[in-house]
């Protein structure tokens, strides 16, 4: 605002940033640094890894099972974001394009299911995934964690189906192109940063959900995913923090380098889907 | 983030004129084809949430247990387990107070912090607000899992480094257990819930920060209005929408925490004053299987829940905004 900031203010500026990011990275210092430190296991670990190792990481992906959890979670996380992203982009066309009666109610209702929290839906799923014989399975997960992304997903996608310019799609049916053509080669092109920001969001959902995985996979290790698999490993091994830092590591970088990249269509998405529709 | 400003036109003209385009088809296929859309979504929605929900309300008015589960019976007691809910004192000294205090007081700190970060993104240049931008990211993208066993061990009472630097200070003469404290312990549980949470607040408001007109800022300050006039008189109003989107947001994801209670030592229940609405449901259903009693409390939390987010709603989004 200022056009020449002054000495002062600069140096204020430079200590907020320094402020946020310690806040913000020294957690995340900490799980790496740790997972890599041997002494983080037998104690007397200080700021700086001391005794580097990877032995942690060996250990984790060996013995700690979490070579399956994490090739359960991928195949879950997929999964519920193909699923979520052509429910959602469907319906988001459905709120965004038309004026039907009832639609604010739509509109109201996917808001409040939202709001739901998986206490209340895990009591009545979990009975309703036993009888069906789905329990210990990540199938019943799936299906689960599509239905959570959808809300998020709709809200989001309808901003940015309402932002392409109708006119496009005016001149695609003067020129004779049926509904599919148009929808498939201006609709679709579009939205894709909307459609990549809603699933980065059910990827996310997938990836870290952990009271329905915890519920519904039970005893069953060969099916369990990160989150519950790194609960299972901190129980069998609590005071081997070094372990557990590195597999809380494995488990978090897939996520970031996802964040990272897409940062910037991220928050553009959140904002369309938040300012109008 | 060019890319913000553009979506928010168009739409109204849109609407109309895809009705006319449709009108060319015929009636009922124009009528029938929003619902055709809507049909996956809305039928998974169904089955999957409003049907469970109806359920667990009728789970609530049942003494449901292991023996309901294994015979198929049906033992309907009426609101009895809400009595037993509303009389227990714990509700109200302890659960109550952990649920819905400790929601109030991390939603106001992390849309709080997320905001200032967003005004401190703001005045950096491109080069510094892309790299501290990519950090907050990283704090955000660590699952909640993850961050809560990370924040556990930075506060065990032996290994953790926090009663070491304490230690080493000599603030303190030997380890101290914060997870046995009700307020320390869930000073804890708000570290890990506003660092997760407020990267959303901070990049979202930014997003919607760049739009603001800066010669109206500018002008606004040669007039002589202060950063906090400035904020209060100028972004807020121009922004209250995106305000509006991310505290009801926050407001849903804090009152849903439950990963970053129930992992921490004593947070599955072991520790009773610690004890939140979706823990209490969670371990009288899976610990006790008295699943007719923790379905009347998980209805207590969705009741709390929609009603304050049903108040947030009215007042801060008019029904045309949506």
């Amino acid at each position: 605002m200022n056009p020449r900031p002054s000495v002062l203010s600069r140096i204020g500026v430079g200590i907020a940033v320094a402020a946020v990011l310690t806040f913000t990275l020294f957690p995340v210092y900490w799980m790496v640094s740790s997972a890599l430190d041997k002494k983080a296991s037998s104690g007397g670990q200080s700021l700086l890894p001391q005794e580097f190792t990877f032995d942690n990481f060996a250990f984790v992906l060996t013995d700690g099972g979490f070579g399956t959890y994490l090739r359960n979670s991928a195949i879950v996380a997929l999964v519920t974001v193909l699923v979520s992203a052509i429910v959602c982009l469907l319906a988001a066309v459905a709120v965004a394009r038309f004026r039907f009666r009832f639609r604010t109610t739509v509109l109201m209702l996917i808001l409040v299911v939202q709001m739901v929290p998986l206490e209340a839906l895990v009591i009545p799923l979990f009975l309703q995934v036993k009888s069906l014989g789905l329990l210990n399975s990540i199938l019943g997960l799936m299906v689960v964690y599509v239905a959570l992304s959808l809300a998020f997903g709709i809200w989001m996608l309808r901003g940015f189906v309402a932002a392409v310019p109708v006119e496009l799609e005016e001149a695609a049916y003067i020129d004779g192109a049926s509904w599919w053509r148009m929808f498939r080669s201006i609709l679709l092109p579009l939205v894709m940063p909307g459609l990549v920001a809603t699933s980065i969001f059910s990827f996310i959902t997938a990836w870290n959900e952990f009271i329905f995985a915890m519920t519904i996979l039970g005893s069953a290790t060969d099916q369990y995913t990160v989150s519950i698999g790194l609960k299972s490993f901190f129980g069998l091994h609590s005071n081997d923090w070094g372990s557990i830092m590195a597999a809380s590591t494995i488990i978090t970088v897939p996520v970031m380098v996802f964040f990272v990249i897409v940062q910037r269509r991220l928050s553009a998405g959140m904002v369309a889907g938040a300012v109008k529709g | 983030m060019t890319m913000v400003q553009a979506p928010l036109p168009a739409t109204e003209a849109g609407n109309s004129s895809a009705s006319v385009a449709g009108g060319r088809r015929g009636f009922s296929l124009v009528k029938a084809r929003p619902w055709l859309l809507l049909a996956p979504g809305l039928i998974i929605l169904a089955v999957l949430m409003l049907w469970p929900l109806v359920q667990v309300f009728l789970y609530s008015l049942q003494d449901y247990g292991l023996r309901e589960i294994n015979t198929g019976e049906q033992n309907w007691i009426g609101l009895e387990n809400y009595g037993t809910a509303l009389s227990d004192p714990q509700l109200w000294t302890v659960v109550l107070p952990n649920t819905v205090g400790f929601a109030a007081v991390a939603v106001f700190t992390t849309v709080a912090v997320g905001t200032l970060v967003a005004l401190l993104l703001a005045r950096l240049g491109t080069v510094w607000r892309t790299i501290v931008s990519s950090c907050i990211m990283v704090a955000w993208a660590m699952p909640a899992v993850t961050g809560t066993y990370v924040w556990t061990f930075i506060f065990d009472a032996d290994r953790g480094i926090f009663n070491s630097v304490l230690t080493a200070l000599g603030l303190i003469d030997e380890p101290v257990n914060w997870f046995t404290n009700q307020w320390s312990f869930y000073a804890i549980v708000l570290l890990n819930v506003v660092h997760h949470g407020f990267p959303f607040v901070a990049i979202t408001v930014l997003a919607g920060l760049l739009g603001v007109s800066k010669e109206m800022l500018e002008a606004a300050a040669l007039d002589g209005a202060g950063a906090w006039r400035r904020f209060w008189k100028i972004i807020f109003p121009t922004l209250k929408p995106v305000f509006s989107v991310v505290i009801i947001l926050s407001t849903i994801w804090d009152f849903k925490v439950f990963a970053q209670v129930y992992l921490m030592p004593g947070g599955n229940g072991g520790n009773r004053s610690v004890l939140n609405l979706g823990v209490w449901s969670y371990v009288e259903s899976f610990g006790q299987n008295k699943y007719g009693f923790g379905a009347a409390l998980a209805v207590l939390l969705t009741l709390v829940l929609i009603g304050i987010t049903i108040v947030y709603i009215r007042s801060l989004m008019k029904e045309d905004e949506l």
